[in-house]
């Protein structure tokens, strides 16, 4: 055997992870060759030196300074634990919230008049009133958000009103869809989802 | 049956304020030898200590019960002790030798502090020694033989705890048990 073999198998053995058959051969090795026998000898003091070596014991007082760092409370910890175990809920909810939010803002925000519709130039606005003259005729459908709407001429489509009113017909005029009069924030939320939708099925 | 770590570990989950301290109880001397072994320094090696329960204490819902608590608790505080001496490298770098004393390297120099508990002025040359010869072990080669001598580990709990595998481990032994032998050699 060669030396340099014989120092692995000697740390091999030490590690307790040298099968039987090596370990003879090492054994052979060593009664033969002084300089490999004091290695082995100077490895196996070493060895027991450093496993003798005292343990330094932790200061007294350490485990209660240990349980006093400690925070409190480890409420907020199952909080966040509940999230990362439920994530497709967690992203749910959370998509739910910000839908709702940004439908109230925009529910708080429409103080304004605003009237939409593909033909705005045959109707006319006085003040917080939207008026389809007599004689003309508005094809497309009208939304009106936040104002009285008076019909006189041909409405050739829906007529839709948000938190607004719609003055009784007057005998000239004619609308060929629906009347939809909204003013209340489910009825609204309804409908801008059913839009919504609308735009996705017919793409305008 | 769950080891008694395991069941602990799981009350103090539930906010068991008791059974943690018994997990303190259990681990925090071997902790603290294996810090003060790697850092050379008994305030850091508090610091360490309780560095390693606080955030075995945040991340309790994060163990997993199929390895064994020992393992998970010794790698947080390998992995705190490793970072420490890296950090404390790139400040000062103390691995260059000094020429005034010989063998000896910026970790052995480090003053440790004055507190000098009964233990240390019973320690004989030998364990002066000995003492010096692991504060001079090159960090990858202290970490692995701190486990293995100083906590009686074995090379499969070695590698699992530092995330190695068992080759490198079992090299590293032996380069450290030579590194060893020739510093107490050298002096005796």
């Amino acid at each position: 055997m060669k030396c340099n073999v014989a120092v692995v198998f000697m740390h091999d053995y030490l590690d307790g992870d040298l099968a039987r058959e090596e370990t003879m051969q090492l054994q052979k090795h060593l009664g033969e060759c002084s300089s490999c026998s004091n290695r082995y000898e100077s490895l196996e003091r070493t060895e027991a030196l450093v496993k003798a070596f005292p343990i330094e014991k932790a200061p007294a007082d350490l485990g209660d300074r240990i349980m006093k760092s400690l925070p409190s409370s480890r409420r907020p910890k199952a909080w966040t634990s509940w999230v990362r175990r439920h994530p497709a809920v967690s992203a749910a909810a959370l998509f739910l919230v910000v839908m709702l939010s940004s439908f109230v803002s925009m529910w708080n925000q429409s103080q304004e008049l605003s009237v939409s519709g593909p033909d705005l130039e045959h109707v006319i606005i006085e003040g917080k009133k939207v008026i389809v003259p007599e004689g003309q005729k508005f094809s497309g459908d009208l939304v009106v958000v936040n104002g009285e709407v008076e019909v006189l001429g041909d409405l050739d489509g829906n007529l839709t009103v948000i938190d607004g009113s719609v003055t009784p017909l007057a005998s000239t005029a004619h609308i060929a869809g629906e009347i939809k009069t909204i003013d209340r924030a489910v009825d609204w939320f309804w409908y801008k989802v059913s839009s919504f939708f609308g735009t996705l099925a017919y793409g305008s | 049956m769950k080891p008694v770590e395991t069941r602990l570990a799981r009350l103090a989950l539930k906010g068991d304020q008791r059974a943690f301290a018994e997990i303190v109880d259990m681990y925090k001397d071997k902790l603290y030898h294996l810090a003060y072994r790697m850092t050379g320094n008994r305030q850091e090696a508090e610091d360490v200590v309780q560095e390693t329960f606080l955030r075995v204490y945040k991340n309790l819902d994060r163990y997993d019960e199929n390895q064994k608590f020992s393992t998970w608790i010794y790698r947080i505080a390998t992995n705190l002790c490793i970072d420490r001496l890296r950090k404390r490298k790139a400040v000062y770098s103390l691995d260059a030798e000094s020429s005034e004393h010989e063998g000896l390297d910026g970790y052995a120099m480090l003053p440790s502090d004055d507190r000098t508990p009964e233990s240390e002025l019973l320690l004989s040359e030998t364990q002066k020694l000995i003492r010096g010869a692991i504060a001079t072990l090159p960090v990858k080669y202290k970490s692995v033989m701190i486990l293995r001598y100083l906590q009686d580990m074995s090379l499969q709990e070695i590698s699992d705890v530092l995330g190695m595998p068992v080759t490198t481990v079992k090299t590293r032994v032996h380069r450290g048990r030579e590194f060893m032998r020739k510093k107490l050699e050298n002096k005796q």
